[in-house]
């Protein structure tokens, strides 16, 4: 029986002269907020790459026309970052929304996307933006892939999570629904990215977690408001969309009847904080009476 | 008064926060060997064979135990004291599962990482027999619960009790509004930061000493010889520091197992358990269907009440047969009812056994009873204030089961006091607003007892000894369970003895050093030991005023103890380390008192809770906003400690009304609340601001007049907010905890 072996690259030459050397399966840990707790049994063979210590793999550059992550970036400082929080503030929020504050001191966003979980906050914001995966295989050779293309169980190595410029928005928002307000996993979160002028919205996209394995792209939803003006009956069309979105993902699931009616309230709670007013404003009282 | 009514520090406070305190697990014991448990993935299965080879060949493996080779004895957790008669239906392993969760068989080695590893090897072949997982399915399995020889049946109702006084159907016909309801309470878990553990040793002379964190030295000594069939007097129990109990540790449940293999083997061993075992193979609260029907005068007055409780206690008896009386008991000393019928039953599922947990029977029937008057006051369109000032018992109140006397109940008064500080007129003038968010205010009342008086051994022993440094030594069998008994009880022998409470030494609770006590259970702590305690500390008082008088030259009448000095009426005296060193070097004995405490009642402590609620209709979210408890303590030993009891009682309420549920599976019988990830605790943001309002009215038979509040402090908490949650949605929920899903299912 071979002992699982544990390797710690101090920066991304020594990471790919780990990996091009390693025959067998490799596994990486970062954080480590999934692999580590308990009840989760740790892989008795092969090769663990911690890259917690790897240099150059934790960054955050929001200075070009796309954003760049590196994937051993802690969802701490994503919640933090204020260029990040200039140019998608929703990324910030569901950094800020995820986990406990030990849990995000941890946890990358590398992770958080490999890990799959159908709850991960990160993952609808970065759905919701178009977002580009740059890949490390094992033999050496980086490629560009997207989100949606992504394989968890690939093994490849996420190096750096691409937010394209031509996909941000001006607006951006992050809700969530769990059985408590902190430190609690989403039964359901939506994600928006949008244009909204002069009380009109332009392109809109929305996204959706804890529907299925994947973040659900809501596009019925993007189209009751894309172009349209941001009034009650606007508003209505759009809860109507979500409930429809709900139903298609969902069918026939225990949760279907009471997560189709609370994401009227996620959804209104979305809106508000895109485009900055109370979700007790008049405008979202007039919309469900 | 010196120590009275003070906001003094925990005495043990320091050294928990430094981690100075040793727990259980983090004792360091010589050659100390592992356990790893099997448990059933059944929830119900015959043992067909178990093949341990494989986990025997493990290296550092000392020995695999299941039934075959273990004690085929019958034993009940819960008992607290030698020959006590309950259904004895537990063994440590039985050749029968009856819950998943259930011991099957353990491995003992070096590490616990081995005896984890080895428990993985141990082979089991299950027959799967039929499960029940549903309390009122479960009556259809009916029969006596026990044997001619003994032996358990594990068939239902295992505990009946009904209690009938005055005319029901008379008042329910003179009744200008009848309400009847059908409120269900959730299988809750303790969630003690410290999960189950226990060490047992042997010791040279051939006895086994246990150092377990119980409720009860004397409990677990009961337990264990009753397990093993050893004398008495071949186990020994000492109490170890415990992280949070609420029952959950009321009953020994690793203790024989741990005692057993120390025995068998000549080592000492541990058991711990990890928190996906405390959840699924320890205890929770039972849950209760209830159903009440409540027949009231239009002025609000209660003229008729029938109550049907069914209580599911899951696997093991344990003390589920209790309930169905302590619920009646707690039920029948809050409101004045002429007439009034009560059936409880209790049976038995497939699923994790119930047992102790904060308030004992009370949290539910004071749910059942509070949502059903709630619903009534908003029928008959009375305030909830209002109708229960119009029912509540008064001071000298003697309830009908037992005959006892309530003592100085003060329920009024929190009720009075507790509305006026919550501002409770103007809040209902508010009305719950429109839209999307509705706001909601909900009172519940609520009465426990104080200790198990008329039971057996409502008694306790307590000695204190003046210490050669002058500070004094208690022995009386204490349990701190972490909620500061040990601080409140210090506090009251140092007032006795003009000491401050760090300067008392409490010696742990141990089965040969201290006299027999019932142990930390039944809000007895304070009433009951601190009356002990008292009495001792009067005592000792006295007798060091005495040993006094020939070093002070003066008549003992004229002493008196203050800040460690016992004093002349001018103020001049000794010191009492000095009193100490001079009767030492005469050769006398250092004074000493023991007193006996038998009790004499059992009075009522007393509470109203107030909630505010703000609900989601939207997303069916409830957020308590505001919260305030009146509590009528007699008198607070110790404000600050008071205080904390009561937020705790707060957090846990909320969560028993909003959140918690272990989710029994009704298909499979799998826990899916079984780690912190799955079951929801109300965490620090979910918490209101809270307030609290002490009724200090002194009650004449408790030590400086004061009563218990440790359990009474989450009883009314549940009916306050799901009252509160109806108020805001005009429901009328009672299926608790109120989840998202069931508020909007509610709203249609």
């Amino acid at each position: 029986m071979t002992a699982l072996a544990v390797v710690a690259p101090v920066d991304i030459a020594a990471l790919r002269a780990t990996l091009a050397a390693e025959a067998g399966p490799v596994r990486f840990i970062a954080g480590g907020t999934d692999m580590l707790i308990a009840g989760r049994p740790l892989a008795g063979t092969g090769l663990l790459v911690d890259l917690a210590r790897v240099a150059g793999m934790a960054f955050i550059s929001t200075d070009d026309a796309d954003v760049r992550i590196g994937g051993a970036t802690t969802v701490a400082a994503l919640a933090a970052d204020c260029g990040l929080r200039a140019r998608i503030p929703a990324l910030c929020e569901a950094a800020g929304q995820c986990g406990s504050v030990q849990i995000r001191n941890r946890a990358t966003i590398g992770g958080n996307i490999a890990n799959a979980a159908p709850a991960a906050d990160l993952m609808p914001v970065l759905a919701a933006a178009g977002t580009r995966l740059a890949l490390l295989k094992n033999d050496g050779t980086q490629y560009e892939a997207a989100l949606c293309e992504y394989l968890p169980d690939s093994g490849h190595l996420i190096m750096e999570v691409i937010l394209p410029g031509n996909a941000l928005l001006p607006c951006s928002a992050f809700v969530k629904l769990g059985p408590r307000r902190d430190l609690t996993i989403s039964r359901l979160n939506l994600a928006m990215l949008a244009e909204f002028q002069n009380s009109h919205f332009g392109t809109v996209r929305i996204a959706a977690g804890a529907l299925g394995p994947v973040p659900l792209r809501m596009h019925l939803a993007d189209a009751a408001l894309g172009g349209r003006k941001l009034e009650p009956a606007t508003l209505r069309e759009f809860l109507s969309a979500l409930a429809t979105e709900v139903d298609a993902a969902i069918p026939g699931r225990n949760s279907q009847i009471y997560k189709r009616r609370a994401v009227a309230g996620l959804g209104l709670d979305l809106i508000a904080q895109a485009v900055g007013l109370s979700p007790r404003d008049r405008l979202f009282e007039e919309a469900v009476e | 008064m010196n120590q009275i009514s003070r906001r003094v520090p925990l005495v043990d406070g320091v050294a928990k926060v430094t981690g100075a305190l040793r727990f259980t697990a983090d004792l360091d014991v010589e050659g100390l060997l592992h356990c790893a448990l099997v448990f059933s993935p059944h929830p119900h299965a015959r043992v067909a064979s178990i093949d341990a080879a494989s986990a025997l060949a493990v290296k550092g493996v000392h020995a695999v135990f299941w039934h075959e080779n273990t004690p085929a004895r019958y034993y009940n957790s819960s008992i607290w004291f030698a020959g006590q008669e309950a259904l004895a239906d537990e063994r440590m392993f039985a050749p029968i599962v009856r819950h998943v969760g259930d011991r099957v068989a353990a491995v003992v080695a070096d590490t616990e990482e081995i005896a984890r590893l080895a428990a993985k090897l141990v082979a089991v072949e299950y027959v799967s027999l039929p499960a029940i997982f549903d309390p009122e399915a479960a009556l259809l399995h009916a029969g006596l619960a026990m044997r001619e020889d003994g032996t358990p049946t594990f068939m239902n109702p295992v505990a009946y009790e009904s209690f009938v006084r005055g005319d029901t159907e008379a008042g329910f016909a003179a009744a200008e509004l009848v309400v009847e309801t059908h409120i269900t309470t959730p299988r809750s878990h303790h969630c003690a930061v410290e999960p189950h553990a226990c060490i047992a040793k042997p010791e040279p002379d051939g006895r086994i000493g246990i150092l377990s964190p119980c409720q009860s030295v004397f409990a677990v000594q009961a337990v264990v010889v009753q397990a093993l069939g050893v004398p008495q007097e071949q186990i020994r129990v000492t109490k170890t520091p415990i992280g949070g109990s609420f029952g959950g540790k009321a009953e020994p449940i690793l203790d024989p197992l741990c005692a057993f293999f120390a025995l068998a083997l000549g080592r000492p061993v541990m058991i711990r358990y990890d928190r996906h075992e405390t959840f699924t193979a320890t205890r929770t609260r039972s849950s209760v269907m209830g159903r009440m029907r409540l027949g009231l005068s239009s002025d609000g007055r209660i003229l008729a009440r029938e109550t049907e409780t069914l209580v599911d206690f899951g696997a093991y008896c344990t003390g589920g047969d209790y309930l169905p009386s302590s619920m009646l008991q707690r039920l029948v000393r809050l409101y004045d009812v002429p007439a009034e019928r009560y059936r409880g039953r209790a049976v038995y599922t497939n699923t994790v056994p119930a047992g102790a947990f904060r308030g004992y029977g009370s949290p539910q029937i004071h749910t059942v009873a509070e949502i059903t008057l709630d619903i009534a006051a908003r029928r008959l369109g009375i305030d909830p204030v209002a109708m229960r000032l119009r029912n509540l018992v008064g001071p000298g109140a003697i309830e009908p089961w037992q005959g006892l006397d309530v003592g100085n109940a003060r329920g009024r008064e929190c009720l009075v006091r507790g509305a006026d500080a919550f501002e409770w007129e103007a809040r209902r003038q508010m009305g719950t607003g429109r839209g999307r968010w509705r706001r909601g205010i909900g009172v519940a009342s609520a009465t426990h007892i104080n200790g198990c008086y008329p039971g057996f051994h409502e008694e306790t022993t307590a000695t204190l000894k003046l210490l050669p440094d002058g500070r004094a030594e208690l022995v009386c069998a204490l349990h701190d369970l972490g909620c500061g008994a040990d601080t409140t009880l210090a506090q009251i022998a140092g007032e006795t003895l003009g000491l401050r409470a760090c300067d008392i030494a409490i010696v742990p609770a141990d089965t040969d050093t201290c006299p027999y006590d019932l142990g930390t259970r039944a809000s007895r702590m304070t009433y009951i030991c601190g009356e002990a305690i008292r009495r001792a500390g009067v005592a000792l008082a006295e007798a060091i005023r005495a040993a006094a008088v020939l070093e002070l030259n003066t008549e003992a009448a004229g002493l008196r103890l203050e800040a460690g000095a016992v004093r002349r009426q001018d103020g001049s005296g000794l010191a009492l380390s000095d009193l100490a060193d001079r009767l030492v070097a005469r050769g006398v004995e250092l004074p000493a008192a023991t007193e006996t405490y038998r009790a004499q009642a059992n009075p009522g402590s007393y509470a109203a809770h107030f909630a505010e609620v703000e609900v989601d209709r939207l997303t069916g979210c409830v957020r308590v906003t505001d919260y305030l408890a009146a509590h009528d303590v007699g008198r607070a030993i110790n404000p600050m400690l008071v205080e904390g009891q009561i937020h705790g009682g707060i957090q846990i309420g909320i969560g028993y009304a909003l959140y918690e549920d272990v989710a029994l599976d009704r298909i499979t019988g799998v826990m899916r609340g079984n780690s912190f990830s799955r079951y929801t605790l109300a965490n620090a943001s979910e918490m209101p601001p809270m307030r609290v309002v002490l009724i200090e009215e002194g009650e004449p038979t408790g030590p400086f007049g004061a009563k218990a509040v440790g359990e009474i402090a989450t009883i009314p908490v549940a009916a306050a907010v799901v009252n509160a949650v109806n108020d805001a949605l005009a429901t009328e929920l009672t299926h608790l905890p109120l989840v998202p899903e069931r508020i909007l299912a509610a709203l249609g």
